[in-house]
């Protein structure tokens, strides 16, 4: 990411560059021909007659390089926009979150590390609320009531009314309930304990709002 | 004539059963309720949808994502409409004159006639479908490699003029689009391509897994960079169905709008985008004070309105004739069918004649049901809108996650969507336009295909592609195509026309 630019920019661009997001664009795209040549380097291409595995990747590869060249010539005679600023907040925090639903949803191996299997009961709420971060008008509070309320609600519908091959809560979990009670029956329990849990939270941490930090925005900003 | 009606009452007899009037029901309501939320789209709604439809039969699951997809373009006009944030690119027409007329406090006028403008244009489209299924289909069946080629090269071409904004970026957004759909396993020889040695690359890139990131993922990205204050509509939505004199002002825009989006939804390459700019710019030449236009004049709701639902039903007919989807959204419905064993293409409506008439038919009942469920549902739409974008998108991340997650239980996939994601914000920010791209992704893979057949009939001759006929006029159609869109006069008119 040799291309991220962060904080502000001069709003007229001095140089000999007249589009700076055009020349940006077209270093990506010249990258991006220049990994996949680099890639099928050792394919067949092959003849038109009997096209290799590598013919259409290869020439495609061309044009999209003389594509990022032509952008990047343009750059330097018309003028074009600016770069726009980047705000790393934003996607960290997003990807953040999508990790943690990715690792521990099931176990993944990474190397010689094993992730544990959480299923969605932990996964979910790791998604909202690392992900909830990625605004800076996140509230821990309301991040919480949202990852307890919504959980319980995709557990039942994607794991009990719909039947979808997801893990809803690590295995360990059934030996907390008694012995005679089915998958089904623990879902139903652990997501009925979600939604009691959310409604505590909402109620005793009701006062929150009255402080002077947390005046409610229903401005809805976005 | 005789076939066109029994064809008709077979696929009613299907699509009017119990089960699948409830899921058509259930489609529309549930594309609605996701499709409302600002900044997720139709592409979005129905990648995170798609494994709620898994466990149905064939039938019944096209019946669901199918109005699902109304749903969402549904909820991304009434969502334009009361806060003015379009949710894709076929609604920010109507977001001119709809937020405009919700100001003036007539909101509920406009989604009425939005609701029965699309209606209309939704059994237009119907029956176009209907009547236009079969002689394409026939079409479809004297069609060689070298004229598939020719016609998705024409496609692509389309799109490529229709994408706003710099004619080279979407050319080369389509040969990115191209050259993706090219990493994984090469279906002749067997040799891996660009997948870093990775097994999931193997298969190649799955297409719901690139849509939600592009179009899901990124849009959150980008939303969260610009702090624009939602306007939510705070005047009273007043009452719904429009009076005397606004039917009288927009019937016409109506039946433009219809015929309008009817025929270019059926062109390949996303036809269907143009239709609410062109039946907007069409009302907007016609009218007697034009300057009302972008003040709420209820021809500006109701002739886009229309071009767009019929657009998005006609658009339908390339995937189900000649198997070849013209859209993102149809490479969804794509993806859909592959997994319950339907291949798309002429020999559905042969082999499988319930499916595909049952299909078409339910297309009616899910605009019936749109203009049903919506327009009592709206309060709860207005509530929803209400609730801030910091609570929304953790909601939309998890449900982006799940969804896709569910489609091949991979973790890699949950990963895939945040790296498609960033890329996209990436694309966006560097002033390219994703959706051309994703077009090139989902034609790639048919286009190697047949270049291929299509050379070795020819004994590697590429010269067959002008030899033949058909070929040769659906090539010229592209070059000519791509000249006017390089002249410098109509250039300008272009980008008029997407700026409004």
């Amino acid at each position: 990411m040799s291309t991220l630019h962060e904080g502000p920019r001069p709003a007229e661009p001095g140089g000999p560059v007249r589009a700076p997001q055009n020349v940006a664009g077209g270093l990506v795209l010249v990258a991006l021909a220049a990994l996949a040549l680099w890639l099928t380097r050792d394919l067949d291409q092959g003849t038109l007659n009997a096209m290799g595995p590598a013919m259409l990747p290869r020439w495609l590869a061309i044009a999209v390089g003389l594509s990022g060249l032509a952008l990047l010539a343009f750059a330097f005679i018309k003028h074009g926009e600016a770069l726009e600023r980047w705000n790393l907040r934003g996607p960290v925090f997003v990807i953040g979150g999508i990790l943690a639903f990715a690792l521990t949803i099931r176990p993944f191996a990474m190397g010689g590390f094993t992730t544990p299997g959480l299923g969605m009961l932990f996964a979910g709420p790791l998604a909202i609320i690392i992900g909830g971060y990625a605004t800076p008008e996140a509230r821990l509070r309301d991040l919480v009531i949202l990852s307890l309320s919504l959980t319980p609600f995709c557990m039942v519908l994607f794991g009990d009314l719909l039947n979808l091959p997801i893990p809803v809560f690590p295995q360990a979990l059934t030996g907390l309930f008694p012995p005679d009670w089915s998958q089904k029956g623990v879902l139903r329990a652990t997501a009925a304990i979600l939604v009691v849990a959310a409604v505590i939270v909402f109620l005793a941490t009701r006062r929150w709002r009255r402080g002077p930090i947390d005046v409610a925005d229903h401005s809805g900003r976005i | 004539m005789g076939d066109f009606f029994s064809n008709l009452s077979l696929g009613f007899g299907v699509a009017l059963t119990l089960q699948n009037l409830g899921l058509a029901f259930l489609g529309c309501l549930v594309g609605t309720l996701i499709g409302v939320l600002p900044g997720v789209g139709p592409i979005a709604t129905i990648a995170m949808l798609l494994p709620i439809t898994f466990g149905l039969d064939p039938t019944g699951a096209l019946i669901m994502l199918a109005g699902i997809y109304y749903g969402a373009q549904y909820g991304g006009s009434t969502t334009a409409i009361l806060v003015n944030i379009p949710g894709e690119a076929t609604s920010v027409v109507t977001a001119l004159d709809g937020h405009q007329m919700a100001r003036q406090g007539r909101a509920g006028v406009a989604l009425g006639i939005a609701a029965i403008g699309s209606f209309f244009a939704g059994t237009v489209a119907t029956l176009v479908i209907a009547a236009l299924g079969t002689p394409l289909t026939k079409l479809a069946l004297i069609f060689g490699p070298t004229e598939y080629f020719s016609l998705m090269v024409m496609g692509l071409v389309f799109a490529v003029v229709l994408a706003r904004g710099s004619i080279l970026k979407a050319i080369a957004m389509i040969l990115v689009g191209v050259l993706l759909s090219t990493v994984g396993t090469d279906l002749e020889t067997g040799e891996e391509r660009m997948t870093f040695g990775l097994p999931f690359l193997a298969d190649g890139i799955d297409f719901a897994v690139l849509a939600m990131g592009i179009f899901g993922i990124a849009e959150i990205m980008r939303n969260l960079d610009h702090t624009e204050t939602r306007d939510v509509v705070r005047q009273a939505i007043g009452r719904l169905l429009p009076n005397r004199d606004d039917f009288r002002q927009s019937y016409k825009p109506v039946l433009r709008g219809t015929l309008i989006g009817a025929t270019l939804g059926i062109l390949p390459g996303n036809g269907a985008v143009l239709g609410p700019f062109a039946a907007y710019t069409l009302e907007k030449k016609l009218a007697k004070d034009p300057s009302r236009f972008g003040r709420g004049a209820i021809e500006g709701v109701a002739g886009p309105e229309s071009a767009n639902n019929a657009g998005a039903q006609t658009s339908f007919i390339p995937l189900l004739t000649l198997g070849i989807p013209p859209n993102a959204v149809m490479a969804l419905m794509v993806g859909a069918m592959t997994i319950h064993g339907i291949i798309p293409g002429p020999q559905v409506m042969t082999k499988n004649p319930t499916l595909f008439w049952g299909m078409i038919a339910s297309m009616w009942v899910g605009n019936l049901m749109l203009l049903i469920i919506n327009l009592p549902l709206v309060g709860m739409w207005v509530r929803l809108l209400k609730v801030p974008y910091r609570l929304l998108f953790p909601a939309i991340l998890m449900f982006c996650c799940i969804g896709i997650y569910s489609i091949n239980s991979l973790p890699t996939d949950v990963m895939f969507i945040g790296f498609f994601g960033l890329v996209g914000y990436m694309l966006i920010k560097f002033g390219f336009e994703p959706a051309p791209m994703l077009l090139g992704f989902v034609l790639g893979r048919l286009m190697e295909e047949n270049l291929r057949r299509a050379l070795i009939i020819s004994r590697g001759s590429l010269e067959t592609f002008i030899e033949r006929p058909v070929s040769a006029g659906l090539l010229a159609v592209a070059v000519i195509l791509l000249v006017i869109a390089l002249l410098p006069s109509i250039r300008k008119g272009r980008d008029e026309v997407f700026t409004e």
